[in-house]
C-alpha cells in the first residue's frame, strides 16, 4: 500500500517521533511511502540547525538519516519554511539572509506536492500536535 | 467509509475527543496516542463515558504511550504497537488525525 505522510509538528514534539516510528514500521511491513510532506511547524524537523540536548534523542537527525537511507521524497513546504526561517542556500541568497539551514536531502516545494502525494497514495496519514 | 480517528491531545484540556465521539460513524474506530491515552485513566469522567460505549465503540491505544503514563488498559481498549498502528491504517479506509 502507498502512504503519504504529512508532519505538522517540530522535531521536539512527541508526534514527530511518532510519525518517524510509524514511517519505519510502514516500510518494515513492505509498504511504500510516496512522499513525506513537512508542513507548518513540521518544517523545523528538517532544519539542519536543531541541536538536541545530549540526553535526548535527536529526532531531526533521525529524520534526515531515515530519508537518506531509504531515498525517500522529503518535501518541506516552502511558504511554511520561509516564514519560520528554514531556508536553503538558494532562498537565503534570494532574500539576502545571512545563512541557510536546510541541507540535503530536503527539498523546498509548494503545497501542490502534498495534493499530488494524496492523489498518488492510498492513505494520507497526518501527524501533529503533542 | 470506515475511518480511524487518531487523537493525541489530552481529553482534559480540550474538546477534541467529545467532538470526535459526536461525529463517529458506526464503522469508525478511535486510536489514542500521546496525552490522549489519559482518556483511559481509571475513575475519570472520560473513561466512564468511553466504557459506557463498550460493544459499540472500537478503541485502540498506542501501547508505549499508555505504558509511559502508567495507565492500565481496561478490557474495552486494545493496545497496539507501531506495526499495529500501520495495520489499522491499512484496515480502515481513511485515517483522520485530530491535529
Amino acid at each position: 500500500m502507498k502512504f503519504a505522510i504529512a508532519l505538522h509538528s517540530p522535531a521536539h514534539a512527541p508526534s514527530s517521533r511518532r510519525a518517524l516510528l510509524f514511517a519505519k514500521a510502514a516500510l518494515a511491513q513492505g509498504h511504500e511511502i510516496v512522499r513525506l510532506f513537512f508542513y507548518q511547524d513540521g518544517v523545523h524537523s528538517a532544519s539542519g540547525n536543531v541541536v538536541s540536548p545530549q540526553d535526548e534523542s535527536d529526532t531531526a537527525v533521525q529524520w534526515r538519516d531515515f530519508v537518506i537511507t531509504h531515498q525517500l521524497d522529503g518535501v518541506v513546504c516552502i511558504a511554511a519554511a520561509l516564514r519560520r526561517g528554514v531556508l536553503n542556500a538558494e532562498e537565503a541568497e534570494r532574500y539576502s539572509r545571512p545563512a541557510a539551514n536546510l541541507p540535503a536531502p530536503w527539498e523546498l516545494s509548494g503545497l501542490g506536492q502534498l495534493h499530488d502525494a494524496v492523489q498518488t497514495a492510498d492513505r494520507l496519514i497526518c501527524f501533529g500536535g503533542p | 467509509m470506515a475511518t480511524l480517528h487518531v487523537l493525541s491531545h489530552s481529553p482534559f484540556t480540550d474538546s477534541r475527543l467529545s467532538s470526535c465521539l459526536r461525529v463517529l460513524g458506526s464503522d469508525d474506530a478511535i486510536f489514542l496516542c500521546g496525552d490522549a491515552s489519559y482518556a483511559l485513566r481509571a475513575d475519570t469522567a472520560t473513561a466512564q463515558l468511553l466504557s459506557a460505549k463498550t460493544g459499540r465503540l472500537k478503541l485502540f491505544v498506542l501501547d508505549e504511550d499508555a505504558t509511559a503514563r502508567n495507565i492500565a488498559l481496561p478490557d474495552w481498549a486494545q493496545g497496539v504497537d507501531y506495526a499495529g498502528f500501520v495495520a489499522l491504517s491499512v484496515q480502515y479506509d481513511k485515517v483522520n488525525t485530530w491535529l
